[in-house]
């Protein structure tokens, strides 16, 4: 008979020692601020203002719900917070954009169910002018160890190693900048963010980190510092030594004709983050 | 599901008290287990087990670890269960283990009420197809309204745009 884990603990500190002691093979590092459970998650559905969603998601301090790590482990499930949501307002209206983003949930959950471990492999082929042998396999080593002189890209990164959690724009950043800038494949950084992810559920990130490289979508993902810029109101910018000359510096059309030169449209239009 | 003693197996998709299972068989034994290979392949890291035992914890789990269907079959032959219920996932793993475990004892598995309640053909070419027809049933609600203990948001019936009744 298989030996049951143990269920009471004095505090939170004295399950997370008995874990590790349980699982040492599982790799160390810093615990979530985001606690887990239903009363937990509760209690983020109550902060989470809602009517202020819409207008200010894109924005690192915009009023992002924090609810998706409930949501990937079923603690709440998409129609119950969809319920709520619709409670909140008189007007449906008024809570569509994040009513559209529990749909994305189900419809990455839906193509997982088509397509099963096939969402690993690319589903079409890049848009950016590039075969796949153009990227690199690994992941360069100074992304993960926030070391590439980028304060944005090394903040995400460590965020993302700290808390294991990403606001979805600074996802989209890190995602592009990997896969442009770096020319590196998608299943790499999609990897790297199932590690460390509260929220890491394959089919929403690897889906996702194909319709950034443009193997899931017609066109690739990228940014501009202009665009980075606003949606973190300067915070990276301001304390960078390469503001001014970094490698996201310049208009669309030239970072297109920059990183996709062989593209057969370089002039198309950049996707705007979802 | 005509199980008249069953075992309730947990897994990542659904950890809620919410559980169809869990409510539909409040009295039965339910478990939850570690999946070590996975463990292994993913290469999870300390704050994704400490989020999930959190959520264990709030559970009438038993929580073992090893390889899954092993110890859901060996859990339910200690409780003589005819049966086990758990609920859906579109992970391939999960769709090997539940096979696995049919290999011996039958599995019900229940439906989590979806964000669109919708039978027919939805085009997953793209999320634009998909949500054309989506969405008016992503407007429908038939859920009550989480309880948030403090009654802050009664569960209203909102005006849903598309609702036919």
């Amino acid at each position: 008979m298989s030996r049951d884990l143990r269920r009471d603990f004095t505090d939170r500190a004295d399950m997370i020692t008995y874990l590790q002691e349980q699982f040492p093979a599982v790799l160390p590092g810093p615990v979530p601020e985001t606690p887990g459970g239903r009363k937990a998650a509760l209690g983020a559905l109550r902060r989470f203002e809602i009517t202020r969603y819409g207008s200010s998601r894109n924005y690192l301090r915009g009023a992002v719900s924090r609810l998706s790590p409930y949501i990937r482990y079923g603690v709440l499930s998409l129609a119950e917070v969809r319920h709520w949501a619709l409670a909140q307002v008189d007007d449906p209206r008024m809570v569509e954009k994040f009513i559209q983003e529990l749909g994305w949930r189900d419809y990455w959950q839906r193509v997982y169910q088509q397509l099963g471990d096939a969402i690993w492999e690319d589903l079409a082929p890049y848009k950016t002018g590039f075969s796949p042998k153009h990227y690199a396999p690994n992941l360069p080593e100074d992304i993960p160890r926030g070391t590439t002189g980028l304060v944005c890209i090394d903040s995400f990164s460590a965020e993302l190693h700290r808390t294991g959690y990403l606001h979805n724009h600074a996802r989209m950043w890190l995602a592009a900048y990997v896969v442009h800038w770096r020319t590196t494949r998608w299943q790499a950084g999609a990897l790297w963010f199932l590690e460390h992810l509260l929220d890491g559920d394959p089919a929403s990130n690897n889906l996702s980190w194909q319709w950034v490289a443009s193997t899931y979508s017609q066109k690739p993902y990228f940014f501009n510092r202009e665009n980075l810029e606003r949606y973190t109101e300067g915070v990276y910018c301001r304390k960078c030594p390469r503001y001014g000359h970094c490698p996201f510096e310049g208009s669309y059309e030239r970072l297109s004709q920059k990183l996709f030169p062989h593209a057969e449209d370089p002039k198309k239009k950049h996707r705007k983050p979802r | 599901m005509n199980f008249t003693n069953p075992v309730v197996w947990v897994h990542g998709d659904c950890l809620s008290p919410t559980h169809p299972a869990l409510l539909a068989y409040p009295t039965r034994p339910a478990l939850w287990v570690w999946d070590e290979a996975l463990l292994e392949e993913w290469q999870l890291r300390l704050k994704r087990l400490v989020f999930i035992y959190e959520c264990l914890l709030e559970l009438p789990v038993v929580i073992r670890r090893g390889e899954v269907a092993a110890e859901v079959i060996a859990f339910a032959q200690e409780h003589q269960a005819d049966g086990v219920l758990t609920t859906a996932s579109p992970s391939p793993r999960f769709q090997v283990i539940r096979s696995t475990i049919e290999s011996t004892l039958p599995v019900t598995v229940l439906p989590v009420e979806p964000l669109v309640a919708y039978d027919g053909f939805l085009d997953l070419k793209s999320f634009s197809r998909y949500w054309r027809v989506a969405e008016s049933y992503a407007f429908q609600a038939s859920t009550p309204t989480p309880d948030l203990t403090q009654g802050k948001h009664p569960p209203t019936p909102p005006t849903t745009p598309g609702s036919a009744d």
